[in-house]
């Protein structure tokens, strides 16, 4: 019978404690686990969001997240982007407040996109809209609209059905006149939270519905590379040096300067001390499991059994504890996440696509690491007391016990 | 000759002072012999049977085991000799609960590295040996402390020793039992095994060749049982 085999027996030989090791392991690796999603899900997911559209520059006036003024002269500044030899597409999108009617109950407020593809002659264009087409179809024209979930549901509305708008673009108090639109399709847009009302459109019809109140002015322009995102950011900077170009790599080093590293301090504390606790009680069962057992093994080594032999046995028997604990871990910590996270997306304002604990292969390969070390850490004191075991001294106790 | 002890001691350093547990012994075990150690509590027997199976080194004196000075032997050298030349037999059995007998028997075979087909022969052999062939599927829970004994000398003949230790292997069994394992023991000698047994009990030491007279850690004669 190999170590594994006899540790495996050893183990089964009192179910209730091999239970609660077992059982205490999928739950420490569970919540470690799901400190090492979070840790960098929020940065995995918002990379996720940003490139989701193949869009990889952002260019704006003042500062991402959306601060400071409107980007002016939007549609040279579009043109001469687009003309970059970098750059394959820019996409201007402007965003307002609309109050949608509906048949029954106040106006639903929503946000209101409108968009605008530019590029170089004969540039093969390939790019998607900032939103992904759930059911009927994208907008095809100036009178056209798409609406998220929230929309349709709140104002009872389908693809083919109509809308009808009042646009607040440049001031809180205007009065615009209603707009009416045809809903082409429901769509995702993946920054906007669960319970807020977006619809997107093209340019000219969100400068329509603002009745000409609408300057050249966009909030931002999406630009997709042809390739080197970085050198394409450089290069717009260099064309434009009033505009702010950043990458999706350095928004999101952005995001995590602002504040974010807080979810990788506060796993990375919560994991040392989730690893200590298991630590501790794989430590304490299997010390006094061998405790209970000085005299087998004290024989077994009077038997020939050499040294590395009984060490390896505890080690084993760890092994297992940890090694079926941290297999069951997994499913129960991809539970838990899953529930946590729809508790941290209720947030007001957290996009609705955005997650906060994200499957890496990263996370994966730590948590396995950082469970095989406790396993050979918990082991390390059990398996001290085995390998300076005195044989006949503890036979000899054995029999006088 | 399996074993050559020249003025062997053995003193254990406590808080109170050095405890002398065997004092300049001088002891040899040729092959085949049955040796009886006797002698008041305390008085060294199982230090020396302990030290007889390189479990425990002298403070002095020399020790040798087929020729080897145990004192010079590495832990994992005098583990592999144990394994291979000497058996022990242990008044509380030692079996480990979780197997079966036959699992128990096939312990030292397994670290031998022994393959499952030599292991499970070699076990079965034993416990028909030891006349325990139809319970060789059962737990020592499921055993009496006779079948339990029976199991633990089949244990420590499985790599077939040149000397088996048996410390008081009678000691926790009544008259009857240890009368039957003492007629075990007497049949592993006739098989040509060498046998020391540390005992109090007279009639299992009467059986012996050459009984062991131990005093204060010293031995205080040596005769003919």
């Amino acid at each position: 019978m190999n170590a594994v085999g006899f540790a495996w027996r050893s183990l089964v030989r009192q179910p209730a404690r091999g239970a609660l090791g077992v059982l205490g392991v999928a739950a420490v690796g569970a919540l470690l686990f799901d400190m090492l999603m979070l840790s960098n899900g929020f940065v995995l997911s918002l990379h996720d969001l940003l490139d989701r559209y193949g869009w990889d520059i952002r260019v704006v006036a003042g500062d991402l997240p959306l601060e400071g003024p409107r980007l002016r002269h939007a549609s040279d500044t579009a043109e001469a982007i687009a003309n970059l030899p970098q750059v394959r597409a820019a996409l201007l999108v402007r965003i307002a407040e609309a109050r949608i009617d509906r048949a029954s109950g106040p106006p639903l407020t929503a946000q209101l996109v409108g968009i605008d593809v530019r590029s170089a002659p004969g540039r093969v264009i390939g790019t998607s809209p900032p939103w992904t087409i759930l059911s009927g179809r994208d907008v095809a024209n100036a009178n056209e609209v798409v609406v998220n979930t929230a929309v349709a549901s709140a104002a009872h509305i389908a693809p083919g059905a109509t809308i009808t708008l009042r646009a607040l673009c440049v001031a809180e108090r205007e009065a615009l006149p209603p707009t009416t639109l045809r809903v082409a399709g429901i769509a995702e847009f993946p920054f906007t939270a669960f319970d807020e009302h977006a619809v997107g459109t093209t340019l000219a019809a969100l400068k329509a519905a603002c009745s000409g109140n609408v300057e050249d002015d966009v909030d931002l322009l999406l630009v997709t590379s042809t390739g080197d995102a970085d050198g394409a950011a450089a290069a717009i900077r260099a064309a434009r040096p009033g505009v702010n170009a950043m990458t999706n790599d350095e928004v999101v080093g952005r995001f995590q300067q602002a504040g974010f590293s807080y979810f990788q301090q506060i796993s990375t504390v919560l994991t040392a001390v989730t690893v200590s606790f298991a630590v501790l009680l794989i430590t304490v069962l299997l010390t006094v499991s061998v405790n209970q057992r000085l005299g087998e093994i004290a024989a077994l080594r009077a038997l020939g059994f050499s040294r590395w032999r009984v060490v390896k046995d505890v080690l084993s028997e760890s092994a297992l504890i940890v090694g079926t604990g941290g297999l069951l871990s997994l499913p129960l910590g991809w539970l838990l996440a899953t529930g946590l996270d729809e508790i941290l997306k209720a947030m007001p304002g957290v996009p609705a696509q955005l997650h906060f604990f994200v499957f890496a292969r990263e996370a994966l390969a730590v948590h396995l690491a950082l469970l095989a070390l406790t396993a050979l850490v918990a082991a390390a004191y059990p398996m001290r007391i085995v390998s300076r075991l005195p044989i006949a001294a503890t036979l000899r106790d054995e029999v006088i016990g | 000759m399996i074993v050559d002890a020249q003025n062997v001691s053995r003193v254990f350093s406590m808080r109170a002072g050095p405890v002398v547990a065997v004092r300049d012994v001088t002891l040899q075990i040729s092959e085949g012999d049955h040796i009886a150690i006797r002698g008041p509590s305390g008085c060294g027997k199982s230090t020396l049977l302990h030290m007889l199976g390189c479990v425990d080194a002298p403070t002095s004196g020399s020790l040798l085991f087929a020729g080897q000075d145990i004192s010079r032997l590495s832990d994992a050298k005098r583990s592999l000799l144990r394994l291979k030349q000497i058996g022990f037999v242990f008044q509380r059995f030692f079996l480990l609960p979780m197997l079966t007998a036959r699992e128990n028997v096939e312990l030292p075979l397994s670290e031998a590295g022994a393959g499952k087909t030599e292991r499970r022969t070699r076990a079965n052999e034993l416990l028909e040996y030891v006349g325990l062939s139809t319970r060789a599927d059962h737990r020592p829970s499921q055993l009496s402390g006779g079948e339990m004994q029976r199991v633990a000398i089949a244990r420590a003949l499985a790599n077939k020793p040149r000397l088996l230790l048996a410390d008081e292997p009678t000691g926790e069994l009544d008259v009857a039992t240890g009368e039957q394992i003492a007629m075990l023991l007497d049949r592993v000698n006739g098989d040509g095994t060498a046998l020391v047994i540390v005992t109090h009990d007279q009639a299992l030491a009467g059986r012996a060749r050459r009984l062991l007279m131990m005093r204060d850690g010293a031995l205080e004669h040596e005769g003919t049982a």
